[in-house]
């Protein structure tokens, strides 16, 4: 049964994502951060059109079910995109640009690959099991990556403060979406609050970066390498 | 070329650490999901596994099963 929390924090996180775009074009960062933006937009979309489709035809129905999986599984390719957009904004001083691009594309055609040797013999749901598989495998992928990029900005000694934050919040956010799955399975017991958690964590996201577009001018400077040193 | 090499090693590399994390924590949870909800709204029902853990494929659902 969907009740008040379900629809509050879903309806939050639809307007954080609203803000973040409508915040970025007041400060005049929508296109240089264009990727971000529109996966914003992409998200902002999804939650929408899941709401008609739910409304519509209900939690139960197979149509709410297909596409949900489906529109997740497009928004996590974006997000893969966000990534790989943060990457070269990160080692664009070392001109590797082309090899950034050619990397996102073998990972992105690896993980396809994977995720359809894994549910090829699920002929007759197929499409619906490659969908769902490729989000979770990407879902790993992209934190990978995200703790990857951190360390790269740390060797790197990137120093863009936005930057800093947009990758910080994207670790944090699989952070805490890996912890309240441990926990889950450390206290199942309890299992109505890490159900419960989930929506929460995923506002999390938009108002990390809406905070970033509003508060943190572009020229902001910050020194990770020090931050790393200050917590040992 | 050593580049383009580089480049694809440490793709691969990324790949398999990821998909290795993936095989322990499936392995090691209840079998749930673990992923960002992105664009909210609650999760359906998970569609049900084609090959995992083996056996033979089930048959086809019927027209009214949710997944087809």
């Amino acid at each position: 049964m969907l009740g008040p929390y379900t629809y509050f924090t879903w309806l939050a996180c639809t307007l954080l994502e609203a803000s973040v775009v409508v915040c970025a074009l007041k400060q005049g960062a929508f296109r240089r951060y264009l990727p971000l933006n529109l996966w914003m937009l992409l998200e902002l979309l999804s939650g929408v059109s899941r709401f008609y489709v739910l409304s519509t035809y209900g939690l139960q129905s197979s149509a709410y079910a297909y596409f949900y999986y489906y529109s997740d599984a497009l928004t996590t390719i974006g997000l893969y995109f966000v990534l790989a957009s943060l990457y070269s904004r990160v080692l664009d001083e070392l001109k590797v640009e082309y090899y950034v691009r050619m990397a996102a594309i073998l990972l992105l055609s690896g993980t396809a690959v994977v995720s359809y040797l894994i549910v090829r013999q699920s002929s007759h749901l197929l499409v619906t099991r490659f969908a769902y598989e490729l989000h979770q495998n990407l879902y790993f992928v992209g934190l990978v990556l995200t703790y990857l990029l951190w360390g790269v900005m740390l060797k790197l000694r990137e120093s863009r403060t936005r930057v800093i934050q947009f990758v910080l919040s994207l670790g944090l956010l699989f952070s805490m979406f890996a912890a309240n799955y441990a926990l889950r399975n450390l206290y199942p017991n309890v299992s109505w609050l890490w159900n419960a958690l989930p929506p929460l964590i995923d506002c999390f996201l938009p108002l990390a970066w809406c905070y970033t577009f509003l508060k943190i001018p572009e020229e902001a400077r910050l020194m990770p390498s020090r931050l790393a040193e200050a917590s040992r | 070329m050593s580049r383009k090499l580089t480049v694809t090693f440490l793709t691969m590399l990324v790949l398999v650490g990821a998909m290795g994390l993936k095989t322990v924590v499936v392995t090691h949870g209840d079998g749930s999901v673990m992923m960002a909800n992105g664009g909210g709204g609650p999760v359906p029902p998970t569609p049900p596994l084609g090959n995992g853990g083996g056996g033979p494929v089930p048959p086809t659902p019927p027209a009214s099963a949710p997944w087809k």
